[in-house]
């Protein structure tokens, strides 16, 4: 079975989901893990999906020119195969959130530090609150500490980006339990 | 007396709700034996309800006191006979999974401090008072006796930080 991941983005209305839904359905398509957002005013999804018969993105056809001519942008991209499982991923799993006042440069220097030390980004969401006077930037990230790296590592080196970026930046472990 | 494999969803007695106990017998005692056994022999958890070992009786087993996040404050090993939920206090929300819905884990609004009515092992009657993440288990476990899931009770995707009403 052939697996492909499908993003769909454009101007959020109601309707959007049950839309892409009925193509799906009509085409034979399973749909596998997904996850949709409203971003902005803009309605996002992203689904990984399969078809028991169809090889390549030319199998779809014009399926989506529906979509596409009520404004969505449609992307479709082929999964080697094997892509569409994730690796399970060994480690510690914590939430970070930085916020402060806007500025630019707030993202890169928070996550090079993580990419620095092989911190694997599992979710990441960022918002623009406050008002226009005094716009505030939220960041907030799930990431998994490799196994061997310390919570108290990463704590001090986000001590020292707070600092340098004049944001704050709070740290802790998440632990999902098993019941 | 023995280790029971856990059942997994979709198994129908999962989503059943169960009998109260009406007996302290042997078969009642042999129960609370295998869910203990259970719960010991899965290294990592810190409860079993007797659904999940296929037996749709309102016995569950809590014990929070090896876990990280319960060593601080538990009433150590409890068996939990026909448990009610007398008084809910506080919020709290974690992250929750279950060793009958495994590879996945969602975050769960729960009270963070339950009085407990149950009776013990020997049929006596007891009230506690849990906290905390032995609050949590308990919630938890006593939830499968209903049929319930934690995946009834997921209150946010993940992030819920941006979900909340607007200003």
């Amino acid at each position: 079975m052939s697996h492909f991941a499908l993003t769909i983005i454009g101007h959020d209305r109601p309707g959007i989901v049950a839309k892409v839904a009925e193509i799906l359905y009509r085409l034979g398509c399973n749909i596998a893990d997904s996850s949709s957002t409203i971003l902005g005013g803009q309605f996002a999804m992203i689904l990984i999906i399969s078809h028991p018969r169809f090889r390549d993105g030319a199998a779809f056809g014009q399926a989506f020119e529906d979509l596409e001519a009520e404004g969505l942008s449609v992307f479709l991209r082929q999964l080697r195969p094997g892509e569409e499982t994730a690796p399970k991923l060994e480690g510690e799993l914590c939430m970070i959130s930085v916020y402060g006042s806007d500025k630019p440069g707030i993202v890169y220097p928070v996550v090079k530090a993580l990419e620095e030390r092989r911190i694997n980004i599992t979710d990441l969401n960022t918002k623009l609150i406050g008002t226009a006077d005094q716009p505030i930037y939220v960041m907030v990230i799930e990431a998994l500490l490799p196994p061997g790296q310390e919570l108290t590592e990463l704590d001090a080196a986000l001590a020292q980006l707070k600092a340098a970026l004049q944001v704050d930046i709070s740290l802790r472990p998440i632990t999902p339990v098993e019941l | 007396m023995a280790v029971r494999e856990i059942l997994l969803y979709p198994h129908p007695i999962l989503k059943e709700i169960c009998t109260p106990v009406t007996r302290f017998d042997a078969a009642t005692d042999g129960l609370i034996q295998d869910l203990l056994d259970t719960m010991i022999a899965a290294g990592h958890s810190v409860g079993v309800a007797a659904p999940q070992i296929g037996i749709p009786w309102r016995v569950v087993v809590v014990d929070v006191s090896h876990s990280k996040l319960g060593r601080d404050a538990n009433h150590g090993q409890l068996v939990l006979v026909n448990p009610d939920i007398l008084e809910r206090e506080g919020h709290c929300i974690s992250r929750e999974g279950c060793m009958s819905v495994p590879d996945y884990t969602g975050n769960v609004a729960r009270a963070a401090s339950v009085v407990v009515a149950f009776c013990d092992r020997s049929g006596e009657r007891r009230v506690i008072r849990a906290n905390g993440f032995e609050a949590i288990a308990l919630q938890h476990e006593i939830d499968h006796l209903d049929g319930l899931l934690f995946l009834d009770r997921v209150s946010s995707l993940k992030t819920d930080l941006f979900r909340r009403k607007h200003r």
